[in-house]
């Protein structure tokens, strides 16, 4: 069947079957690797990308379900070959291990910052309940998070 | 499989005399299930689009809900969160937020997992569902709708339509804990809800509701039928915790022992009485 998607900004048509997640279409038809599957069934939280600017588990969205959505993945936050500023901050604070939770984690992050520009501690570790690391011990994705609230309020 | 997007209720009601049809809403159990091998539908339907199935809205001084209306929008809603505060507090804790933006009222309790988040406020608020299937439309009490875990009152060829929660009078005390391993994406150990109504120093009116602690979310009319009218005294806590303790089934499983569930219920039921006045 037709699916028509807006992809990080976008307009695209592809074809899925019932079978086809999300996330299979991302990664296997658009080859947009960035999005990750963890655990395949919505507990890890790294195949996160924003449905109509909500953070979802892809995994658990068939293409066919989201089909005239707007779709942002990793790969639709940069600009160009500047890092978004949570991705920098990611970078800077060591809050990137192995990196396999990361794109999921930034996903979540940057749906919590767009609707609280500046959020407590505690807005950031409620914001990240859905996404699971097994390197970091967290501390430093909620640094990285505070600090790119930080930067991305100075530049507004 | 095939994948069909239901456009209205009347396309929904036919495609659905189809025994090998399930109705996906928000897909969080469903499509787990259906990768997991545990269900193997032969058609989706997809409910998302159908606008008569979503939102929510007063009416004749109940709140209704949409089944396919998802668990984020539940909780943005300043009229369930003034008038059913359980509610909001149970949902806020369901899964995580990729989970709350996708799943559905309605899928959470036709899922009907002795542990569904969305019962226990929906139990004690005595919320009723409106039911539509091959004869037509009915009403039946969410007390009463679970059967065992994953079975409910729906007939083949049936769906929910609306959850529809009567807005209680003011002064009720709500209370709701959930016990687990950790706050997000946890499957409750043990979950009590209460609603009680304290004047003087009378139990007014009383309501508790419990997950996972027998096949069914329940509520524990036992407790209250004892315990209504009385004066709130140490002895009627205990009682009450006595009472729940023997009211429940629980088992043991992976996630505890049905000892430590009943101490569990018993311990949240007190608490909610202390917390009451």
């Amino acid at each position: 069947m037709k699916v028509r998607l807006t992809v990080n900004g976008r307009p695209l048509e592809g074809e899925a079957d019932a079978e086809t997640r999300l996330l299979d279409f991302l990664r296997e038809d658009l080859q947009l690797t960035g999005t990750k599957e963890g655990c395949g069934e919505g507990e890890c939280g790294a195949c996160t990308v924003l449905i109509d600017g909500q953070p979802v588990n892809s995994c658990l969205v068939l293409a066919l379900q989201a089909d005239g959505s707007d779709v942002l993945t990793i790969e639709g936050i940069a600009d160009g070959d500047t890092l978004h500023p949570i991705q920098q901050a990611f970078v800077e604070t060591g809050g990137v291990q192995c990196g396999f939770c990361t794109p999921g984690f930034i996903m979540a992050a940057y749906a919590l910052l767009k609707a609280t520009p500046n959020p407590t501690d505690e807005e950031i570790r409620s914001a990240l309940e859905g996404n699971l690391c097994r390197c970091t011990g967290y501390e430093r994705i909620v640094d990285a998070i505070r600090l790119a609230a930080g930067r991305m309020q100075g530049d507004a | 499989m095939r994948y069909q997007q239901v456009v209205d209720e009347a396309e929904l009601l036919t495609a659905l005399s189809d025994p090998a049809a399930a109705i996906l809403s928000g897909g969080t159990d469903l499509l787990v299930k259906i990768r997991g091998g545990v269900a193997a539908p032969e058609t989706l339907l997809d409910i998302g689009r159908i606008p008569t199935l979503s939102g929510i809205r007063e009416s004749n001084g109940s709140i209704e809900i949409g089944a396919a209306t998802t668990e984020t929008e539940i909780l943005a809603s300043s009229i369930v969160q003034e008038t059913l505060p359980v509610l909001t507090t149970a949902l806020a804790g369901l899964g995580s937020i990729q989970i709350r933006n996708r799943g559905t009222l309605g899928g959470n309790l036709a899922n009907a997992s002795p542990a569904a988040d969305s019962a226990i406020p929906l139990l004690l608020y005595d919320a009723e569902l409106d039911l539509v299937g091959p004869n037509g439309p009915r009403t039946v009490p969410l007390d009463g709708f679970f059967l065992g875990p994953g079975k409910t009152a729906l007939e083949p060829g049936d769906y929910i339509r609306t959850i529809r929660v009567p807005i209680p009078e003011p002064g009720w005390c709500p209370f709701y804990h959930k016990v687990g391993k950790r706050r997000a994406l946890t499957i409750a150990i043990a979950s009590v809800g209460a609603l009680i109504r304290i004047e003087g120093d009378r139990i007014v009116g009383v309501r508790f509701a419990a997950g996972s602690v027998a096949p069914t979310p329940i509520r524990l009319h036992a407790v209250e039928e004892r315990i209504r009218s009385n004066a709130l005294t140490e002895e009627v806590v205990d009682e009450a915790r006595r009472l729940a303790m023997e009211s429940v089934s629980p088992i043991d499983d992976v996630r505890a022992t049905a000892d430590y569930r009943r101490c569990v219920v018993g311990d949240l039921v007190a608490r909610a009485l202390r917390l009451a006045p």
